[in-house]
């Protein structure tokens, strides 16, 4: 009997847990935003960077390792970066708009979620905030 | 047993040709393989090196099994080894080696450890992990140094690894004028220092460091290049941001033709291929696996530490907990240090399965063929470009295409030596 009460201590304790993962992780991005970056990836950088982003021996994949390199810096990095450095073949030839975009579709590529409009309004992410891991691991 | 003995009992595909049963070797070898132009064989065998019974090289084009393509980091002053502060942290930077950065590692690195020293540190770290960086990081802990690396990748997935492995001090290294007229002394010293530390590399397991003939094969007589300025060409790097002729590089490999070997012009009984006119010239190269384990074995081996990590900024430096840096970047410095006279220069190599039993190299119009450990190098550089080819190109996809073309090109200059 008392086990059990301990059980269901111990259950309610995870469904609390549970219900507290489940709020609608903060969002980085417009979901109309990366949908354009998707195409522009297509384009532009998936001749180096492979049509899955899986890169090759040579070129750096853009997932997995990717937050690894990303996380913990300001959000706005990741699309200065694009803008200056890629594609590497030319580099400065992305308008700053394409970059977000850009950066709107690795951000989702890896997990990341778009802002929730209906919550949030259109509201965008300060560059200056940081970027944390992913609200859970890549399946 | 010779090396040769045994090719010739083990694989008749690649048995040694010599005289007359090398001739009817390579008949068989071309029934084998329809279409495809095969291997060289040696002269009639009257004495001399260069008639060392070379072995075929095969270069038929099922035989190609990567193509690796990178930019090498010209910049026009020459590598930069200045020293400045961010924060409280010192960096020292050691990045910009054109086409050289193998063959200079150990002299640049001795320039950067030598300054970190000054500051007596008990701990450094080096970020980037190519071939300066990783060499850098092993020349400090032979000063008694804590190294950590920081890098994105060790130097397997570094450009460092998809250069072609020669020892070539001099290519690309800097254009004369922005280097200024100290240049050429500084540029002696870290190629004389690095050609005794490779020396020091000899014979250890796996060559990481080897020697090898190599021959240039010509349908005219082979005089040396020499570039002169083209008067109408009225551009220049000043004017451009690019380098517009050859005459604009550093051209620095005359300070060392003391010890490095020179061509030498072979008679037509020395002459094992069937052009007429060929020059052998003795060649330093690297093998990069075995290269690439020796130096990691050493910085491990020392208590050496790689942190893998992106960098984004300068400032980012200062946030590591060792305040002495030795900055190792190479070509990512154009970004990161936001050092734009950082020059792009395209280059790629195919390679053909290894063929270690063919320890040489061939050059003839456009194309060098170099066995090594890791695969037979095939480069198909047009030689009136000179240090211009690549330039100004970040471009880096391989494009197979001009890989196969040079396999075509050279392969008349391996055609069988008639009889």
């Amino acid at each position: 009997m008392r086990s059990r009460s301990l059980a269901g201590a111990c259950a309610l304790a995870l469904a609390g847990a549970v219900t507290m993962a489940a709020t609608p992780p903060r969002g980085f991005y417009s979901a109309s935003a990366a949908e354009e970056g998707a195409r522009l990836y297509a384009e532009r950088c998936a001749m180096c960077h492979g049509a899955a982003l899986e890169g090759t021996h040579e070129v750096p994949g853009l997932t997995g390792k990717f937050v690894a390199n990303w996380a913990g810096r300001p959000l706005g990095d990741l699309p200065a970066y694009l803008t200056r450095a890629m594609p590497q073949f030319a580099p400065g030839s992305l308008q700053p708009d394409e970059a977000a975009q850009l950066a709107a579709f690795l951000l989702r590529s890896n997990g990341y979620p778009a802002i929730d409009t209906a919550a949030a309004g259109t509201g965008s992410v300060p560059a200056t905030e940081l970027l944390p891991a992913p609200p859970r691991a890549v399946r | 047993m010779s090396h040769a003995t045994t090719m010739d009992r083990t694989t008749g595909r690649r048995a040694v040709l010599k005289g007359a049963s090398g001739l009817v070797g390579l008949a068989a070898l071309q029934a084998c393989a329809p279409g495809g132009r095969v291997a060289a064989l040696p002269g009639p065998g009257v004495g001399g090196r260069a008639q060392a019974r070379l072995v075929p090289l095969r270069i038929t084009r099922d035989q190609l099994i990567d193509v690796k393509c990178c930019i090498r980091p010209l910049r026009a002053a020459g590598p930069n080894l200045a020293a400045e502060t961010v924060g409280d942290t010192l960096v020292i930077h050691n990045y910009g080696h054109g086409g050289s950065g193998w063959s200079l590692s150990w002299g640049s690195a001795e320039i950067a450890v030598g300054k970190a020293l000054t500051t007596l540190p008990a701990e450094i770290a080096v970020v980037g992990c190519g071939i300066i960086g990783l060499t850098t990081a092993v020349v400090a802990q032979r000063a008694g140094l804590k190294v950590t690396i920081y890098a994105r990748e060790m130097i397997q997935r570094t450009r460092s690894f998809r250069a072609s492995g020669s020892f070539t001090p001099g290519s690309r290294i800097a254009l004369a004028e922005p280097a200024g007229p100290q240049f050429p002394a500084e540029w002696e010293a870290m190629a004389r220092l690095s050609w005794k530390a490779f020396r020091t590399c000899l014979g250890l397991p796996g060559k990481p460091v080897d020697f090898g003939d190599h021959y240039a094969l010509s349908d005219k007589p082979i005089e040396k290049r020499h570039w002169t300025p083209d008067p109408a060409i009225t551009g220049n790097w000043r004017t451009t941001g690019l380098p517009q002729q050859n005459s604009e590089f550093a051209h620095l490999d005359e300070r060392i033709k003391d010890i490095v070997p020179q061509g030498v012009d072979l008679g037509p009984d020395e002459n094992p291929f069937a052009l007429p006119y060929a020059q052998r010239t003795t060649q330093m190269y690297f093998n990069f696996p075995s290269y690439a384990k020796m130096l990691m074995d050493e910085f491990f081996g020392h208590g050496g530490r790689f942190v893998m990590r992106d960098f984004h900024s300068p400032a980012e430096f200062a946030q590591l907990p060792q305040k002495v840096v030795i900055h190792c970047t190479g070509y990512a410095a154009r970004d990161l240090w936001q050092d734009q006279t950082i020059i792009p220069v395209r280059g790629q190599t195919g390679w053909l399965a290894p063929q270690t039993e063919a320890n040489y190299a061939v050059r003839y119009k456009n194309v060098l063929l170099l066995s090594k450990a890791d695969g037979v190098a095939v480069m198909n550089n047009n030689p009136d470009m000179g240090d211009m080819l690549g330039v100004g190109n970040s471009m880096e996809l391989a494009t197979i295409a001009d890989i196969e073309a040079g396999l075509a090109i050279i392969a008349p200059a391996l055609a069988p030596r008639a009889a």
